[in-house]
């Protein structure tokens, strides 16, 4: 009995010694759903970068392409890596709507451990230099004079530019065309070359074609007016009631991870994004500083996937779940 | 082993697969209210695959001579590729070294007909040779 | 012309020496093609300011173009995608004891064309942007149908079966996501194939795993490749140079503008200059048993595709390529911004790209050519020990650029169907053109009948299109021609 107690007493002794915070002893591994040169890709190893320079960690960071199903993959490789505590990765918006539409998506953001949202991607709606509509207005009466006549390129129809299409479309009533390309610059040069009339994009892809007089803008999908673009009205400034659907970035971990793991990684990135490197290369290339916790993050995603149901179904996507 | 009527088979097994396009393509949208759909194109060369695989099995009926192989090392090569689907098998359990260095035992012993300390070594050396350039100096990740 | 002087600076020149060597060693591995290499080795050039790191890809591009031409010559084993065409006559003038002279030949039209890839980007750059600029859907369509169309020309005996195998080609380029849709066609279920399979997954499963399995067959350790004797056949001879000068400016012409097109690579290129190599050769017949200018057509094009690509890159922003992705990207890591106002902003950066190509070009013939007898010894290695290297290689390859075990099944199972079909006689050629230029093939048809509301006149009523698809049918229509001529004969001789 008595045995017993000590035992028991030198264990309450014990515990409260044992390491209560976490720090990483080996690299960390960034998992990211493109190949070498896409976009999670470029922001991870940017991230990395200003970690190093900023000294967030106490270990390397490496990145690791796992491209494959849009997004799905990746997600998948994490939901494996059950209680792993040095791997995170980053998600996009395609992690959130890819188990919407797609059967084998089977690992959805809640099957995950959110750690931070970091980055809204805004978008602005461009026409070449020489078209004829001055204002999103303009092209909107010119598309419902001509239903189904005028066209706009842009990514699959799951993507951002397509849910601009659709909630202009339901709002004004006017109808045009949606033409997929792969590729963001096939969507430009489809743009260029006068074979669409309009596109959605974002503002570090169009910059340069705006500075160098092709492209115009008509109006910025936001809700307020972003710093380098003040003289562009946003949607609803150019009469368009619709609330625009952001396009995140952000940070996730594997599932069951413990409690000081993920207020160490949330303590990181909370950080980082404080730094001036961060600031700088968020102003750079024209995001948006968009930080969520954990907790706030995971709210996001309700709102956010139940909005983008509601579109997609009016859209006539076939949605799974 | 007697040779068998290749094109006759084949050609059966390429209708086959034309057939199961054609159905599942079916299944799909064919034109949609923007475009073609996802079953347009699928359902035209399953339809071409179908056609041209009746025609080769046409063919290698009227003439019955002109397709006859070969099978005697047939049995070899799957031997061999047998090996190597078990050695793929292996990778999740035993890792690359472990399956690659049995995979080459193998190839080398019984393809080959080397002694077996030949096919030992060869087998360790190219594993071990293989870790060391790609997994410590270029920091290429092995299975 | 400062661009020279930066680029000739011994520090920069050893950095492309550097590069070179690198990218032949990482090049060499099959599946890790030029945009993977350039990846791998990108955190190395942090270290470095952006002239040089630019002068070190140049290297390291060229080094891994050509390390993928000599596993293709060597061993049937393409290392990337585009030198699949090589590996056509390559491999079989190695097994005729000319690897030298096939390896020797692959530099010299990989050199020429470089250069005139660079010049191209030199000199008429911009305009060339505008035009590409008109490409567009229908006419992407036509350029896939006339790429398409080369299966005919290279068919062999059995026009059927080489059709067979083009559609089974089509329906795996057909695997995946729809782009349009979003619907999953073909998957099985399975979430690896969301993104469709991956080229180089069959492309060293059919011709590596099902040239290693057909060499089981025989008993004793079949004889090694010949290793080529005598500077003949060490190096490629004045008359292999003179059967091939059309074939350098082919390949070289033939690449550069398919290179200039964003959504169409090398690969596309590779395969359209070894076709109208052969459509216009003295000895069509001849092509896939070993002649020298089959090497040197798809060679060439594959170079100066590069010179090519930058085109759309440098003066628009939009990568032509998966290689010119990965150095936008870099580009966009360095705090540079392509786009239209990159070369007059940043002149000096421009020419220094353009000097460490033509170095990098240089760099490549200088080092590769006295190596060439040196690669060619590689062919003695006895076939029991490099058989199962090639085994090795070819699962490390493709794991490497997926990181996915389902991928390594999936070249098993390649390899099986490659050996398959040398049994049963079906042309592998086909089957990977229908690969490559299936998706693009769809895509531009379904986006050019979007265009047109429906109506296929908007393939016939555009200009370029229209005389790209009546070559196409042209193409179509020879084997016809032939049989009627051999009927017509046969009806004469009665």
């Amino acid at each position: 009995m008595k045995r017993v107690a000590l035992a028991v007493l030198g264990l309450a002794v014990a515990l409260p010694a044992m390491p209560q915070g976490f720090t990483p002893t080996r690299p960390v591994e960034v998992v990211v759903h493109t190949g070498p040169g896409g976009g999670s890709d470029v922001l991870a190893r940017a991230m990395v970068l200003i970690m190093e320079k900023e000294k967030l960690l106490p270990v390397r960071a490496q990145v690791a392409n796992k491209p494959g199903g849009g997004g799905v993959v990746a997600a998948a490789y994490l939901a494996e890596k059950k209680g792993e505590t040095h791997t995170i990765g980053i998600f996009t918006g395609v992690w959130l709507t890819n188990p919407l539409t797609s059967n084998e998506a089977k690992v959805s953001l809640k099957d995950l451990t959110p750690i931070a949202r970091l980055l809204l991607e805004p978008a602005v709606i461009a026409v070449k230099a020489d078209a004829p509509y001055k204002t999103l207005g303009d092209f909107v009466s010119a598309a419902k004079q001509k239903p189904g006549e005028l066209k706009q390129s842009g990514g699959s129809i799951t993507s951002r530019d397509n849910v601009v299409r659709q909630q202009l479309q339901k709002v004004s009533g006017a109808r045009w065309q949606f033409i997929s390309f792969p590729g963001g610059g096939e969507r430009i040069a489809a743009l260029l070359g006068g074979h669409v009339n309009m596109m959605v994009i974002e503002p570090n892809e169009a910059g340069e074609h705006i500075r160098a007089g092709n492209m115009r803008l008509l109006a910025q999908v936001n809700d307020k007016r972003l710093a380098a673009y003040a003289n562009v009205p946003t949607l609803k400034e150019a009469g368009f009631d619709v609330t625009p659907v952001p396009q995140v970035r952000g940070v996730v971990a594997p599932p069951g991870i413990p409690r000081e793991n993920v207020a160490y990684w949330e303590g990181v990135f909370k950080k980082m994004s404080q730094t001036e490197s961060w600031k700088k290369y968020v102003a750079d290339n024209q995001f948006e500083d968009a930080y969520q916790n954990a907790a706030d993050l995971a709210r996001f995603y309700d709102d956010f996937t139940g909005q983008m149901r509601g579109i997609l179904q009016e859209a006539g996507v076939k949605t799974v779940r | 082993m007697k040779a068998a009527r290749a094109d006759f088979w084949s050609g059966l097994a390429l209708g086959g697969l034309g057939a199961y396009i054609i159905v599942t393509a079916s299944r799909w949208e064919y034109l949609g209210a923007d475009g073609p759909g996802p079953g347009f194109f699928p359902l035209w060369y399953g339809i071409a695959m179908a056609g041209l695989s009746l025609a080769l099995v046409f063919f290698s009926l009227k003439n019955p001579n002109s397709d006859l192989i070969d099978w005697s090392g047939a049995r070899r090569a799957f031997g061999a590729w047998a090996a190597l689907a078990l050695s793929v098998a292996l990778l999740k359990i035993a890792g690359f070294a472990v399956s690659f260095a049995v995979l080459t035992f193998f190839i080398v012993a019984v393809m080959y007909r080397r002694p077996y300390w030949v096919a030992a070594t060869v087998a360790i050396a190219a594993a071990a040779g293989f870790y060391v350039v790609f997994a410590l100096a270029l920091g290429v990740k092995l299975p | 012309m400062q661009g020279f002087a930066v680029a000739l600076q011994p520090m920069n020149l050893l950095w492309c020496f550097l590069g070179v060597v690198l990218g032949t060693v990482i090049g060499v591995m099959p599946g890790l093609g030029p945009p993977a290499t350039i990846a791998m080795l990108l955190p190395l050039t942090f270290l470095m300011n952006p002239a040089s790191a630019m002068i070190m890809l140049a290297g390291i591009y060229y080094g891994a173009k050509y390390g993928g031409s000599t596993t293709s010559i060597l061993l049937n084993v393409p290392g990337e995608s585009a030198s699949v065409a090589t590996c056509f006559d390559g491999y079989q003038m190695a097994r005729k004891g000319r690897a030298g002279a096939a390896l020797g030949i692959a530099a010299i039209a990989s050199f020429i064309a470089g250069t005139v890839g660079v010049l191209g980007l030199m000199l008429i750059a911009p305009p060339l942007a505008k035009m590409a600029l008109a490409f567009s859907s229908p006419e992407y369509f036509a350029l896939m149908a006339l790429g398409l169309a080369m299966v005919v020309l290279l068919a062999g005996r059995s026009m059927v079966k080489a059709l067979l195998a083009m559609l089974v080609g089509l329906w795996l380029a057909g695997i995946g996501t729809d782009l349009f849709s979003q619907t999953s066609r073909f998957t099985f279920g399975q979430m690896e194939l969301l993104s469709g399979v991956d080229f180089v997954v069959v492309a060293i499963g059919v011709f590596a795993i099902g040239e290693v399995l057909t060499n089981m067959e025989g008993r004793e350790a079949a004889k090694a490749l010949p290793v080529p004797k005598g500077i003949r056949n060490l190096l490629p001879t004045l008359q292999d140079l003179k059967d091939s000068r059309f074939a350098f400016a082919n390949g070289s012409l033939v690449g550069f503008l398919i290179g200039v097109l964003p959504g169409a690579g090398s690969t596309i290129a590779s395969f359209i200059s070894y076709g109208l190599e052969k459509a216009v050769s003295r000895r069509p017949e001849q092509f896939g048993q070993g002649v020298v200018e089959g090497v040197a057509a798809p060679e060439a094009a594959n170079n100066s595709e590069t010179g090519g690509a930058l085109v759309p890159m440098l003066t628009l922003g939009i990568p032509g390529s998966s290689t010119t992705a990965v150095l936008l990207a870099a580009l966009v890591l360095w705090g540079f911004k392509p786009g239209p106002l990159f070369i007059p902003e940043n002149p000096a950066l421009f020419w220094g790209l353009v000097a460490s190509m033509y170095i990098g070009n240089v760099m490549l013939l200088v080092l590769n050519m006295p190596l060439v007898p040196l690669f060619a010894q590689v062919l003695r290695t006895p076939t029991y020990i490099l058989y199962p290297l090639i085994l090795g290689i070819s699962v490390i390859g493709v794991y490497s650029t997926s990181g996915s075990l389902f991928d390594v099944w999936l070249l098993a199972g390649f390899g099986l169907l490659g050996y398959l079909m040398r049994k049963l006689d079906y042309p592998s050629a086909p089957l990977i053109l229908g690969l490559v230029l299936g998706g693009a093939l769809e895509r531009a048809l379904r986006q050019s009948l979007m265009m047109s509301d429906g109506s296929l006149s908007i393939l016939v009523s555009r200009p370029v299109s229209a005389v790209m698809l009546s070559l196409t049918l042209l193409i179509l229509l020879i084997p016809l021609f032939n049989k009627f001529n051999a009927w017509r004969l046969k009806a004469l001789d009665n």
